[in-house]
């Protein structure tokens, strides 16, 4: 036994070894041969025979010399691989003789590889490995989460202390860090940038295992007490803020008043904390409680392996019991530990999205797999006689299989490179349109070696789908039938012919539904649009002005840096109008409870409330109703006036004339530094504006003059002629002429700030939606269209046999198309249905258009109509041209 | 077929090869072919292209070995010797064989009484 075995494998080796060494030996063998040949000759001819007699007596004794070669071959090599080489020139050669239907298999495969590839990069990316870090799976941060409320809510911050507690006591993780904020503003020559930084504890960059891109990472070293000040820089700050300057490292900045030394910049994509700059900072311990704590860290702990996160709960839990002992105000009466993976908190909702998506993705590469299917069943119909001769001629049925396969192989090998290359074209429109606040800094959108392996694995898969398919079944037939001639009856391949069918339905059902998502999407999105907002938000720039706490603490100091500052803005070429608001419309506003003079009510009165100044209105044309707005003397004096809008005056004061009235702000009252005296004159009213974003309805809202109690940042807002990202040097020139320790953060256009905040995901359902809904269109025209083609082939006999009694050809298109669109009304009556109860579960995510909007149900069924009526027409049309004579020839 | 001439068995031709080489040391292709010729008194048929075939498995395994010479009438010619390996497998084979033909024989034997 084992000697058998033994030389089998001598057998394989030297096969093996053939192969590699090639075709070699060859003609030393056939020397041998030659020799052989001619010594038997010699003898015969010894023997009294003639030359040529002798010649062939010689080569009769010696055998078939080809069969011995052959022979010799699949002894001295591997003849699978010989062979597959010779199968997989032959495909090539076989496609290349019929282009439209390899041109058709591959952009179909193409389209589906390719979606499946765009959106599994997508996943990868953004939710299987967005983070670079070192065994970033295993990192998880602590949340201290009150059961008394909702699932996300909780705390997430640490106090020195507590950190401390957690980082030496725990048994659960093999490394630690912590980041605590610091709104960092950088002082230079012309003025002051604001940037947003973190310290962070000794070990953090160890902690992630990334080394600085140039200069080095922050070191035991600087954390030692009375080491000089450093900082590590961002790759994406460089890059914008420094134009990507290598001689910045190694120089000194001045950063919230402290001069600190650029020590390194690190690779583009570590953005841990999301921070521009890396402070040193050891926290220390000290028996402040939370709320007197210096600072507050964020912490992130590396798993040991094989801890699994229920472990690591129940060991924090005991921790942060015992340190709610010492500081019990700072824990909620009922808590849990909650441990969370790292990018838990940035992706959680678009998880779904993108799984659902993929699952989308999944169904149309199926499609795409069943067309192409169709397509090669339709195409081995007409390739039977082939088959049948190659069986005839000794081809094993696994040699036929084989040849199949290889052909769809080749196949899905050109849809994977054409799917690449969509996926490659898809992926930047899909990074273009996708909500940046919803994936992680730290990821970077790209084709990978993960994607590209699962592309692969597709490719190969689709093959075996598609390919075993039809290559079973051709190569299961009788060989006699095929070549017996005329054995085709009027009702040749019915059998899976319902299977076809549904197949397409299915196709068309799905290809709806999406059409029907995405056409709503887009309605939804075009409704959004056409939400007026209630002011005008073109032309007007923005920015921030986040003032410094320890020289801004109070009204006048507020109002010394805006009033020249408007001043000065006003007068920059091109700019109409300069405004200071306490928020960005249309959010963010604050709340209060509200009276209303001479007015009483039962339940709570709530209003919204925003301060400004004077020319707040005009900035962004908000219409008067009634009234005026302030004054630049009311506004200075920080007299107590007030103006409403529309839904207040409705609402608190119906039937009146609002101006003149007077209401108190409940809020304003309990302010620090409260103002006794809070009741406030309406002098105007203006038209509603949208203060809650755009889905909900205006709610009531107050605007009162800024300088009644501006404290911290301020959100500067300036209408211009021009294009209004034109002057956002010029306005920063003027903060920094009025005072150089003020940054300008956060410039940009009023339009571009609304369409990130409002429309960005819409519109990204919206555009993922239509690429979908267009790829299942195109698939199921294709997929009408292979099955048509298979069955009108199938009945080409048939045809001829009517055609020569009589039918037209109009007849003949008339039955093709009709039986095409049979089945398609069937898959458009389910997809319908599919949509409609789909659409009752999304409803939400549709505005002002409802989920049995005609108008798109139309639109979209009539465009499926049409794609799939060219589809049967153009075989319906081949049929009609039939010549009755070669049909009924036709074998 | 020639109802005088028998096929020869693949396994068979090997042992027959490496007895011959065996008997008369190193050999050419064309002088084991007419050694089995001889030996067997034509009575078997032997494609004599198979003998090379039956050489290259032989090698593989390695039972012989091949190298290039001078034949008798000045010819290049490549030579084939048994090797120690081939040596202890013929031993094997050739007991095998016995023993097995020993089998069969007995077996025709008693079916042959039974008819007589």
């Amino acid at each position: 036994m084992s000697t058998q075995r033994e030389s089998k494998l001598r057998a394989s080796t030297a096969k093996l070894r053939g192969f590699l060494r090639g075709r070699r030996h060859d003609g030393e063998f056939d020397d041998e041969i030659q020799e052989h040949l001619q010594s038997l000759a010699e003898r015969f001819v010894a023997q009294g025979m003639t030359r040529e007699e002798a010649a062939a007596a010689a080569r009769r004794q010696f055998g078939n010399v080809t069969l011995l070669r052959e022979d010799r071959r699949d002894l001295q090599t591997l003849l699978f691989f010989d062979t597959l080489w010779h199968d997989l020139r032959y495909a090539l050669r076989t496609l290349w003789k019929n282009q439209g239907f390899a041109a058709v298999s591959i952009a179909t495969l193409g389209l589906g590889i390719g979606a499946a590839t765009a959106i599994f990069s997508v996943i990868d990316n953004v939710l299987l490995a967005p983070f670079p870090y070192r065994d970033s799976g295993r990192l998880v941060f602590a949340r201290i989460h009150n059961t008394q409320q909702s699932e996300k809510d909780g705390r997430q911050g640490y106090t020195p202390t507590e950190f401390l507690e957690i980082a030496e006591t725990n048994h659960v993780f093999d490394g630690i860090t912590a980041a605590a904020e610091d709104l960092v503003l950088y002082k230079h020559g012309e003025g002051t940038e604001q940037l947003y930084g973190a310290h962070v504890t000794p070990g953090t960059f160890e902690f992630f295992g990334m080394p600085a891109l140039h200069g080095r990472v922050l070191q035991p070293t600087d954390y030692e007490p009375g080491a000089p000040p450093v900082f590590v820089m961002r790759y994406k700050t460089w890059i914008e803020r420094f134009n990507g300057d290598l001689s910045i490292l190694n120089s000194t900045f001045e950063l919230n008043g402290i001069r600190r030394t650029l020590v390194g910049i690190m690779p583009p994509r570590f953005g841990w904390y999301d921070a521009d700059v890396w402070f040193p900072k050891k926290p220390t311990r000290s028996g402040e409680g939370f709320a007197e704590s210096p600072e507050i860290w964020f912490l992130l702990g590396r798993l040991k392996p094989e801890t699994t996160s229920q472990q690591a709960q129940a060991d924090l839990t005991v921790i942060a019991n015992r340190l709610a002992r010492i500081h019990p105000q700072d824990f909620p009466e009922h808590f849990t530990i909650q441990v969370r993976k790292l990018g838990d908190t940035v992706v959680g909702r678009f998880q779904a999205t993108l799984y659902t998506v993929l699952g989308a993705v999944g169904l149309l590469l199926l499609i795409a797999c069943s067309n192409v299917a169709n397509l090669m069943l339709a195409r081995a119909t007409t390739r039977e006689k082939e088959f049948a001769l190659r069986a005839v001629l000794g081809a094993g049925r696994m040699r036929l299989l084989r040849l199949l396969m290889v052909e769809g192989l080749v196949l899905a090998m050109g849809g994977a490179m054409l799917g690449i290359f969509l996926a490659w074209g898809g992926l930047k429109l899909l990074v273009a349109a996708m909500p940046q606040n919803l994936i992680p800094t730290e990821s970077v959108i790209e084709l990978n070696g993960p994607v590209l392996t699962f592309t692969l694995c597709i490719a190969v898969l689709t093959a075996l789908m598609f390919g075993l398919a039809p290559a079973l079944q051709s190569s299961r037939r009788d060989l006699n039938d095929p070549l017996r001639g005329s054995g085709k009856g009027t009702s040749g391949g019915t059998e899976g012919g319902w299977l076809r069918d549904a197949v397409v339905m299915a196709e068309v059902a799905l290809s709806l539904t999406l059409l029907i998502g995405a056409g709503l999407l887009m309605r939804s999105f075009v409704a959004l649009r056409g939400v007026h907002l209630g002011l005008r938000a073109d032309h007007v720039f923005q920015a921030l002005l986040p003032l410094p706490a320890d020289r801004y603490k109070t009204t006048e100091q507020v109002s010394k840096f805006i009033r020249p500052l408007l001043a000065r803005i006003q007068t920059l070429p091109g700019v109409v109008e300069a405004a200071v608001s306490s928020d960005f419309p249309p959010f963010g506003l604050p709340e209060s409870k509200i009276d209303v003079a001479g007015r009483t009510h039962q339940e709570e009165w709530q209003t919204l409330f925003q301060q400004v100044s004077g020319q707040y209105f005009r900035v962004l044309r908000i219409e008067f109703k009634k009234g005026r707005e302030f004054s630049d003397a009311e506004i200075s004096d920080a007299r107590k006036v007030a103006v409403v809008n529309d839904t207040f005056a409705r609402k608190y004061l119906p039937n009146e004339d609002p101006v003149g009235r007077r209401v108190r702000l409940a809020m304003l009252d309990t302010q620090a530094g409260a103002r006794r005296e809070s009741w406030f004159e309406i002098i105007g009213v203006v038209a509603d504006v949208r203060n809650r974003g755009l889905e909900v309805p205006i709610e009531p809202q107050v605007w009162l003059p800024y300088t009644i109690g501006a404290t911290g940042a301020q959100a500067l807002m300036v209408r211009t002629l021009q294009d209004p990202a034109t002057i956002m040097n010029a306005v920063r020139r003027d903060v920094w002429a009025v005072d150089s320790g003020v940054a300008l953060a956060f410039p940009s256009t009023l339009e571009e700030r609304i369409s990130e905040r409002l429309y960005a995901g819409p519109r990204f359902g919206f555009v993922l939606m239509a690429i979908f809904g267009c790829i299942g269109t195109i698939l199921v025209t294709v997929g009408v269209y292979s099955v048509m083609a298979y069955s009108t082939t199938q009945k080409t006999h048939e045809i001829g046999i009517r055609m020569a009694l009589g039918a037209e050809g109009a007849d003949v298109l008339g039955m093709v198309v009709k039986k095409g669109l049979r089945v398609v009304a069937g898959g458009m009556a389910l997809g319908l249905a599919f949509s409609l109860t789909l659409g009752k579960l999304i409803e939400t995510q549709f505005v002002g258009v409802a989920t049995y909007d005609p108008l798109t149900l139309a639109a979209t069924t009539l465009l499926l109509t049409m794609t799939a009526a060219i589809a049967c027409w153009i075989p319906a049309r081949k049929a009609a041209r039939v010549d009755p004579l070669v049909a009924l020839r036709y074998e | 077929m020639d109802t005088k001439r028998s096929d020869v068995l693949q396994g068979t031709l090997d042992l027959m090869i490496l007895k011959t080489l065996h008997a008369l040391g190193s050999l050419h292709g064309f002088g084991i072919a007419r050694r089995i010729e001889q030996v067997s008194r034509d009575v078997l048929q032997l494609n004599e292209g198979t003998v090379y075939t039956s050489l290259l498995r032989l090698q593989q395994q390695g039972w012989i070995a091949a190298e290039w010479g001078t034949s008798e009438n000045n010819r290049k010619a490549k030579f084939y010797s048994i090797t120690k390996r081939g040596q202890k497998q013929l031993d094997l084979e050739t007991k095998n064989w016995e023993r097995i033909s020993g089998v069969i024989g007995r077996v025709l034997r008693l079916e042959g009484e039974k008819e007589s």
